[in-house]
């Protein structure tokens, strides 16, 4: 706590499609961090794969913001292999 | 043809329906209930509502008896309510539309919630009273828009009733309002509570500070049981919710009253109500708990009124929010 120094954690998931990766960055991406919570979130995608950057001073504050994206994922997943037609 | 499916979690119950053209077609709903005396907080119910919503999804599609692909447009509660479990439900939502390749709709928890009951009841346009665990609302419509004529400047009159009901350490299954409303039946002696109307608004907090300090001596020393202690809180607080619901109706030449939200099966509630409205020559209108607590077929309705005169949301903005007030919406689908 109390750095100044800018600390990340990216995160790269692969998904079977490229439609699919499409598909979690835009319903994840919607939520946005809170302003002052001190994490900045940059979601994309490339072919298959979803692209998570986030980003803060406080090696904490990123923990708690990657934990929470994590089963945000989760149940986004858990969602396509119940309910995704095959593309 | 019309076929809407609403997801909704903005407290502790997280439901799905499915409504074809004003006809419930299917409405499952998973509640997260605490030990006794205890609240659900927001993170545990977010983790209820994740580890639920797929397979009462899969339930609303099965008692149905519809395919994903029969659906036209896909509604979640965008609020108001608990932050965490709004964006549990609505993260299944989005994922969905996308997956199915449906339009989504934003629906506000309190239209839902009018819209359900004027579905259910057939009334035209009643004076509404909206009591819940989050809310404490009496509404009427005018110029497209449901107006707020009176609210509770502090908490709900559910959040009061859950909490006393903490106290006396009732059971939360299948609600603490159910227990309270059961215990009640045996009271008998009335204790006088804080009364507090200001103007159209009401204030339950006093009353919940006032009771939850006296309870436990009067019931130690056996002056009041907590029947009792159940009774003369309903009594108490129903007395004040009718009050301003007349008033709005006398103000407004209301014929018509319907009462939506968790609080609204309460039987001693609806049996006040009744008979306020038959002094005034007026039409009581409630729903049994299928559609009085929280359900995914409300925001189903809402959404397709919505969906039908032309609104849809585009992904981006499928936001969730925990305050949003009845009165931002305006109301497309009435005259």
């Amino acid at each position: 706590m109390g750095s100044t120094t800018e600390q990340s954690v990216l995160l790269e998931v692969s998904f079977p499609y490229a439609r699919y990766a499409e598909i979690a960055a835009n319903t994840l991406s919607v939520d946005k961090e809170p302003r002052r919570g001190g994490v900045s979130k940059i979601i994309s995608h490339e072919g298959n794969v979803l692209k998570v950057v986030l980003q803060s001073t406080e090696a904490r504050l990123l923990r708690v913001s990657a934990n929470s994206f994590l089963e945000h994922l989760r149940l986004v997943t858990e969602t396509m292999e119940k309910f995704g037609p095959p593309v | 043809m019309v076929i809407a499916i609403g997801f909704e979690g903005s407290a502790n119950k997280l439901g799905i329906g499915i409504i074809k053209d004003g006809v419930v077609l299917s409405n499952p709903r998973h509640t997260y209930i605490t030990p006794p005396g205890q609240g659900f907080l927001p993170k545990d119910t977010a983790r209820h509502h994740r580890e639920h919503a797929l397979s009462v999804l899969q339930q609303a599609l099965d008692e149905a008896k519809i395919k994903p692909q029969d659906i036209d447009v896909i509604c979640y509660t965008k609020g108001p309510g608990m932050g965490a479990p709004l964006v549990s439900t609505a993260l299944v939502a989005r994922t969905v539309a996308q997956l199915w390749k449906k339009p989504i709709v934003a629906v506000n928890h309190c239209i839902g919630h009018i819209e359900m009951g004027r579905l259910i009841t057939g009334s035209k346009n009643p004076t509404v009273l909206y009591v819940s665990g989050g809310n404490t609302q009496v509404i009427a419509y005018s110029e497209r828009c449901y107006r707020i004529f009176g609210e509770t400047i502090d908490i709900a009159v559910g959040n009061c009733l859950d909490r006393f009901a903490r106290v006396l350490k009732l059971s939360n299954d299948p609600s603490p309002g159910y227990n309270i409303e059961q215990l009640a039946k045996q009271g008998q002696k009335y204790l006088e509570l804080p009364y507090v109307v200001k103007g159209m608004d009401v204030s339950f907090s006093g009353l919940l500070s006032f009771i939850e300090e006296k309870a436990p001596e009067l019931i130690e020393k056996g002056e009041y049981t907590p029947a009792d202690m159940c009774f003369s809180l309903q009594e108490t607080v129903f007395a004040m919710l009718i009050e301003i619901t007349e008033r709005a109706m006398a103000h407004c030449g209301s014929q018509e009253v319907l009462i939506v939200g968790g609080v609204g099966c309460n039987k001693r509630l609806q049996e006040m109500m009744g008979v306020m409205a038959e002094e005034r020559g007026a039409t009581l209108f409630a729903t049994d708990e299928r559609f009085c607590i929280d359900n995914g077929a409300m925001i189903a309705q809402a959404g397709w009124e919505m969906f039908r005169s032309g609104i849809t949301t585009e992904m981006k903005d499928t936001t969730c929010t925990q305050r949003f007030r009845t009165d931002e919406v305006e109301v497309t689908w009435r005259k």
